[in-house]
């Protein structure tokens, strides 16, 4: 999970070490530029795309792991 | 091929492009009152500095015109001696007729000729191409006029910073005529129109929106896009097409001079050139001086960044346009020396 992470931190603009899947996704950070990055992130890193739509309705950086993690 | 048939065209090739954008430059510095802090975060993204727009009243068709008056001049060609006009544009004068019978009057070019207009953005140009391959392989026609561009930003939410900054305005023409001496094209286009409403302008056409669970309140004539699942789309579409492109063109990837992606935004064009392992330096990128301008931005990388190796020498060059529809075609052929290919002004 390391190298996702550490995109996700930067595309939320965090430390690294402050990201875990507790972290909510505030909305004033989770916008169409953040999704579209991390569309590109998990394309990157799973080599899988994932619904912007699914993922716009993320809460949590755990919402979105878990969408990564889903068969969907 | 997952992406389309694949279609071999002999017997044409491209003697010269020109663009025109409008005078109008607009800064990023336009969009600060409006999105404030913003605007950094959007322009580190879409990579656009910089976009030419139309003054009210101006056209696709006027810049079109523009671009084509210089193109026969440079090239000579007798006007007499065009046998057909496409325009492709999702910004045509009218509703109806098409805007390439007006074209074809506006230019002088003699009644009896071919003209057709086609509705397509980003992938556009491409299409354009294989309709006018096609035209001359059947023997219809010896020499055609492509016109190709957008004014995009006549249909900007001013209020979506995600479309706001990101497009601009050019029209383009293209000589294609019928030659023996060029090697075969090749061609693969497909349509998936499962991501209609994801890029779209619903209304202003026929079909009402009452109702329509995203469209019954929307503003009328103005672009919706959903940024999200047009990044999708060119995920699962493009570096597929890319390869097979270049796969069903029979030539190594290492052969190809230039690969011209759409300029959709600059992002995108570099996760999509890596994914497709294209070296960075044979894909030139312009959308930071003009931004996306949809059907234009291919013709506009060969009479910009491109112009100097294509006004030198023959190249193989794969072309890739992809987008609204969903729509995305790609061409490997080859191109050059070209006797004109050259970016003017209105």
């Amino acid at each position: 999970m390391s190298e996702f992470y550490e995109g996700l931190a930067e595309i939320l603009e965090v430390e690294p070490s402050k990201l875990t899947s507790d972290l909510a996704l505030d909305e004033g950070v989770w916008d169409s530029l953040a999704i579209v990055s991390t569309i590109a992130l998990i394309d990157e890193v799973y080599d899988r795309t994932v619904s912007a739509d699914a993922l716009s309705e993320c809460r949590t950086v755990g919402e979105i792991e878990k969408l990564v993690g889903s068969d969907s | 091929m997952k992406s389309g048939t694949v279609a071999h065209i002999h017997g044409s090739r491209i003697a010269g492009v020109v663009s025109c954008v409008p005078p109008r430059v607009i800064d990023n510095d336009y969009f600060t009152e409006r999105f404030g802090d913003k605007v950094a975060d959007v322009v580190k993204m879409t990579g656009v500095k910089s976009r030419h727009w139309v003054e009210n009243g101006v056209t696709t068709s006027d810049l079109c015109a523009r671009a084509a008056e210089t193109l026969f001049e440079r090239l000579q060609w007798d006007r007499s001696s065009v046998d057909a006009l496409i325009f492709v544009s999702q910004t045509p004068d009218y509703r109806l007729p098409a805007t390439a019978c007006l074209l074809q009057d506006r230019l002088g070019l003699r009644p009896g000729i071919i003209g057709i207009d086609v509705s397509l953005g980003c992938s556009g140009y491409i299409h354009a191409l294989w309709l006018a391959s096609m035209m001359i392989g059947t023997g219809a026609a010896k020499r055609i006029l492509l016109a190709v561009g957008d004014t995009s930003s006549i249909m900007n939410d001013p209020n979506d910073r995600s479309t706001a900054l990101l497009f601009g305005d050019a029209g383009t023409a293209t000589a294609v005529e019928a030659s023996e001496e060029t090697a075969d094209a090749t061609f693969i286009l497909g349509t998936d129109g499962s991501g209609g409403e994801s890029l779209i302008v619903p209304k202003g056409g026929f079909r009402s929106c009452a109702g329509h669970p995203k469209f019954a309140d929307f503003p009328s004539d103005i672009l919706y896009m959903d940024g999200g699942e047009v990044f999708n789309f060119t995920l699962k579409a493009v570096p597929t097409l890319i390869t097979e492109t270049i796969m069903a063109s029979g030539i190594a990837p290492e052969d190809y001079d230039l690969f011209l992606l759409h300029q959709a935004n600059t992002f995108m064009i570099k996760h999509l050139a890596k994914k497709a392992k294209l070296p960075a330096e044979k894909v030139p990128i312009n959308i930071d001086r003009f931004g996306n301008t949809s059907s234009a931005t291919l013709p506009l990388l060969m009479t910009d960044l491109a112009a100097d190796t294509l006004k030198e020498r023959r190249c193989r060059i794969g072309l890739f346009g992809f987008g609204v529809g969903w729509s995305w075609g790609g061409a490997s052929m080859d191109v050059g020396p070209l006797q004109c290919a050259e970016t003017v002004t209105l």
